[in-house]
């Protein structure tokens, strides 16, 4: 069963743990990674912010345009997942992507995108106040 | 799923799997320069040289570029015997005899004991490796606009007759995949050039970012991207759906695609 990651936009206090989370745990070495995740609409910070991250689209615009199969459907999770030894970063699924959820990390020169985890979606873990929801069965009641 | 041993490790690997996979599957370290997991073997560097016999061959094993290597059932490789190790330093030395000055190279050689090349060092020294992999990328994009040029020693990649090739669509994925950052690039004022083409880049709507070249939005239209998610850069494209969240999380209906528009 594919994770379900769920966003009740109007419970984010905007503090930002999400990417911080993501950050660290896609880390490579000490540096922390370009998060998967942003935190917008954040006027002052903290203050209420919209978490946008990739919605796993059921036909998904950057694998559909991928020249180089560097995008695939992990089946075990259901998230879109880049092989980065596959890409050869021509950026077209970040183009491609209409909601901007693919990215170029310029500083490592790579393409950067939510890979759910590999099942266990830190962006939730680290919510304090449930606005992040992840669930591997399928069934989210909002609690 | 065949078999083979890797340097006295026994490894199973899918079908179809070459012999550079199953030694890295098996622990073995293999130096590559050509290879990339998204691109065509070529087998143009023999840098992953390895030494392959089979049960019941007799006399010396054979060596073989790994990465295009198919790996056969009961495939004996070797991945650092003395033959190995000697044949591919003589390919570094050559190597750095083509490119002294390059950081890759040089390192190249220090991991294979060289300190200087044996050869005569080229006189114009360039950075280029011949690894191919800026070709086959362009190839990878069907879009074919860089080739390698020349034979010898003055072989080299190049646009056609060395002019600002047509069929670029100034992606830059050439010059991403180059493993010593030969291909030179540039980006101002709203233009990129590469291979002495000026392209003119597309600026977002919401920021005024230039974002990419029309011919790459041409390129991504060709292969089902929509023209309304061409027009935003990923960050503007990041704040339209955040804009949409919050319009949902107050009750409003929102169509998708007319939000995205
Ligand atoms: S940048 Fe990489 S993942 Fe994205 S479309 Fe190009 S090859 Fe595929
Ligand atoms: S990596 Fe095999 S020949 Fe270059």
């Amino acid at each position: 069963m594919a994770i379900v990651l769920r966003v009740v936009t109007e419970r984010c206090n905007g503090c930002g743990n999400c990417e911080m989370a993501c950050a660290f745990v896609h880390a490579q070495g000490t540096r922390p990674a370009q998060p998967r995740i942003q935190v917008l609409g954040r006027h002052a910070s903290p203050g209420p912010g919209t978490p946008v991250l990739c919605l796993q689209c059921d036909e998904p615009a950057c694998l559909e345009v991928c020249p180089s199969q560097a995008l695939s459907r992990d089946e075990t999770t259901g998230a879109i997942r880049l092989n980065e030894a596959r890409c050869i970063r021509c950026r077209s699924c970040v183009a491609a992507c209409p909601f901007g959820n693919v990215a170029w990390d310029a500083a490592r020169h790579v393409v950067v995108k939510c890979d759910l985890c590999g099942g266990d979606p830190q962006c939730a873990r680290f919510c304090p106040t449930g606005a992040l929801l992840s669930s591997r069965t399928g069934i989210l009641t909002c609690p | 799923m065949p078999t083979l041993r890797v340097d006295g490790v026994r490894v199973t690997v899918p079908a179809g799997a070459t012999v550079l996979a199953a030694a890295r599957a098996a622990g073995a370290e293999i130096p590559t320069l050509c290879h990339h997991e998204g691109l065509e073997p070529w087998g143009g560097c023999r840098l992953c040289l390895v030494e392959i016999s089979k049960p019941g061959w007799t006399g010396e094993g054979k060596i073989v570029t790994s990465c295009n290597y198919p790996a056969e059932d009961g495939l004996v490789v070797r991945t650092s015997g003395e033959r190995v190790v000697a044949t591919r330093r003589v390919v570094v030395d050559l190597l750095l005899a083509r490119c002294p000055g390059t950081p890759l190279v040089q390192r190249l050689a220090r991991e294979h004991g060289i300190e200087e090349a044996s050869y005569e060092v080229n006189p114009e020294p360039t950075d280029c490796v011949l690894c191919g992999l800026c070709t086959r990328a362009c190839d990878r994009m069907g879009v074919s606009a860089i080739a390698s040029v020349s034979r010898g020693a003055s072989r080299a990649i190049a646009p056609p007759f060395n002019q600002p090739p047509p069929d670029c669509i100034g992606c830059l994925a050439c010059a991403e995949v180059c493993p010593t950052g030969h291909i030179a690039w540039s980006e101002a004022d709203g233009r990129r050039t590469i291979w002495g083409r000026v392209f003119e880049m597309q600026r977002c709507e919401g920021c005024g970012r230039p974002h990419l070249t029309a011919a790459q939005a041409g390129w991504a239209r060709a292969r089902g991207a929509a023209e309304q998610d061409l027009r935003l850069c990923d960050a503007c494209k990041r704040e339209q759906l955040a804009r949409t969240l919050r319009a949902v999380s107050r009750g409003e209906t929102v169509a998708a695609q007319a939000a995205a528009s």
